[in-house]
């Protein structure tokens, strides 16, 4: 026998239901809202509404909040959506994944059922092959819930990044705080901008590095962009406010394909394929010692002049940045002469590593533009490793099976020219301006390892040093290459942009397996 | 007070700045020949020379300090 119940009607239900959705859409209240706005922040909701193309956020996991451990429910009202809003979302009309941590709800700490939230995000990126995107503002781990040795079953979170690396894009912005462990959500992602004053990571926030080791900081001493983005390299770009980050990830996002099996998405422009760089003369001096600044002729290459720099204040002795030619996107690796001459050293070895990883990982093709003196030699290089991270680059630009492009402007020097994928490193097309420098070393330096006991007999060494180092320098000369066919051809360098165009077009088509092997054993 | 430090070790090739000459942002203090490069060392504030702590010739090791700006 059934009891008959007094049930609430649908009026009833769906009005309890707006009810706890308002509640959770509320975030952690008016009065850490305007916190968090006094602090120059905007909230996950409102970074959400400028990351996504207008409507089309789809949100799961509002009605979430933080439980104990047993289950019991504890204080729903202090962690709408656990701290974390979860959804996809179109991106200039493409899906990807976001989870936009809240820091007015208990700092943004990651909770269990927060996490679980990601984790779901994480599957379906990967099940979706779509890209995933963090907005990162959080406390690190909520330790009320993770203190204890329950935590030998977490740290799933990472290894799922290291699958989904080279499958999909990953983009960790920087948008607050980004303590503890989960500071290897950045360091695994694929970009990272960073917000500058509000945002910071470090493995161990300020508190916890007074508790562990007795040292006085602050978050942002210890891990700001200011360190980040021009120290330690681990920020890709520091920005200046919310807007301008997540602008960073929609134009981040514009150059690269949702997953490793597409191609990326091009971008039509009026810009002429075959225009002509007229002012040569102006940006690169003729004087081969003579420094100056290479994002001249980047800007003049690329499509409209756009382009993107990916770690423009790390290692600036290096170029990486994102660009288009004739639609196509496009990643250039570039010497900068203006700063260390443009030699090489370990940070801007590691820097153009990563960037050659990345574009062949994402179908990115490279264009690599040579002025290069070579790697910096001394005792202060050897201690930092110089080797190890010099193969790096070798590791990375041998591995690249994208379509490659190596323009020399001027010098292409010793294992400088082969990192810059000279032409045992296979580029399908390798062209030389006029005064190129293609050589092991400089006459200097070669005279005095070739013609030591000449010049030693010689009974006026200095004059027998110079003759013997003009000699080597009139076999320094790209004709002699180009007559061995070594590279492709000599080029105008006014012509430069569209013998760029013609080559990527040309390799196109290019599918290239190597010998397979489970993985190289990459030096770190 | 800034200090000038060397971003490269090399041989010291000139020095274009006096002491107590004024200088701005960005401006070349010394050229270092290193690397087959002529490679500029300029100030990253303004103020004024108030020290040059090398000479030309000299060879100066990567993060030495070469000058001091005040």
């Amino acid at each position: 026998m059934t009891e008959a119940r007094d049930t609430p009607g649908l009026d009833e239900l769906t009005a309890a239901l707006a009810d706890r959705r308002a509640r959770s859409l509320a975030m952690g209240g008016a009065e850490r809202i305007a916190q968090q706005h006094a602090r120059h922040k905007l909230t996950a909701r409102e970074r959400i509404d400028l990351l996504f193309d207008e409507g089309t956020f789809v949100e799961f996991g509002l009605l979430a909040h933080q439980h104990s451990m047993s289950g019991a429910v504890t204080e729903p009202e202090r962690t709408p959506a656990d701290g974390v809003v979860t959804g996809e979302g179109l991106v200039d009309g493409r899906r990807v994944y976001c989870a936009a941590y809240d820091f007015t709800v208990m700092a943004g700490s990651m909770g269990m059922i927060g996490e679980q939230k990601v984790a779901r995000l994480r599957r379906k990126a990967m099940l979706n092959r779509l890209p995933m995107i963090w907005l990162l503002d959080s406390a690190g781990a909520r330790i009320q819930e993770a203190a204890g040795s329950t935590f030998a079953g977490s740290g799933a979170l990472f290894f799922e990044q290291v699958q989904m690396s080279g499958v999909v894009p990953q983009v960790a912005a920087m948008l607050g705080p980004c303590a503890a462990g989960t500071a290897y959500i950045p360091g695994l992602a694929d970009f990272v901008p960073m917000v500058k004053e509000t945002s910071s990571m470090s493995l161990g926030g300020a508190r916890l590095v007074k508790a562990a080791t007795g040292e006085e900081t602050t978050d942002h001493d210890m891990g700001g962009s200011q360190v980040h983005c021009y120290v330690s390299g681990v920020g890709d770009l520091e920005v200046d406010d919310d807007p301008a980050c997540i602008a960073a990830v929609r134009e981040f996002l514009s150059f690269l394909p949702s997953n490793n099996r597409e191609a990326p998405p091009r971008r039509e422009t009026a810009d002429r394929r075959d225009r002509r760089i007229d002012d040569v003369e102006k940006l690169v001096p003729t004087n081969p010692r003579a420094a100056y600044d290479m994002r001249g002729v980047v800007k003049r290459l690329a499509d409209d002049g756009h382009v993107f720099e990916i770690k423009p204040t790390f290692a600036r002795n290096i170029i990486t940045a994102l660009v288009r030619f004739n639609g196509q996107s496009a990643g250039i690796v570039a010497n900068q002469p203006m700063i260390k001459g443009g030699a090489l050293d370990i940070d801007a070895a590691d820097k153009a590593a990563r960037f050659i990883w990345l574009c062949d990982a994402f179908n990115i093709p490279l264009v690599f533009l040579q002025d290069v003196p070579g790697f910096v030699v001394g005792t202060e290089v050897e201690r930092q490793g110089i080797i190890r991270h010099g193969a790096k680059m070798l590791f990375a630009v041998s591995e690249a099976t994208v379509p490659k492009v190596t323009v020399v402007l001027r010098k292409a020097y010793g294992a400088g020219y082969f990192v810059m994928c000279g032409r045992g490193y296979e580029p399908d097309t390798l062209v030389a301006w006029p005064a190129a420098e293609i050589s092991v070393m400089g006459p200097e330096g070669a005279v005095d390892i070739i013609f030591t006991k000449q010049i030693a007999a010689a009974d006026d060494p200095a004059t027998a040093r110079a003759e013997y180092a003009a000699a080597v320098r009139q076999t320094i000369d790209p004709f002699i290459a180009a007559s061995w066919a070594m590279v492709d051809d000599i080029i105008d360098p006014a012509e430069t942009r569209r013998v760029i165009i013609d080559a990527l077009e040309g390799a196109e088509t290019k599918r290239q397996r190597r010998a397979w092997r489970k993985h190289g054993v990459p030096p770190v | 007070m800034t200090e000038i430090k060397a971003e490269l070790v090399g041989n010291l090739w000139k020095i274009v700045v006096e002491v107590g000459q004024a200088v701005e942002e960005d401006d070349t203090l010394m050229i270092l020949e290193s690397m087959k490069m002529e490679i500029p060392i300029t100030t990253p504030a303004s103020g004024t020379v108030t020290q040059i702590l090398v000479r030309e010739g000299e060879v100066v090791q990567e993060g030495q300090t070469v000058a001091i700006i005040d």
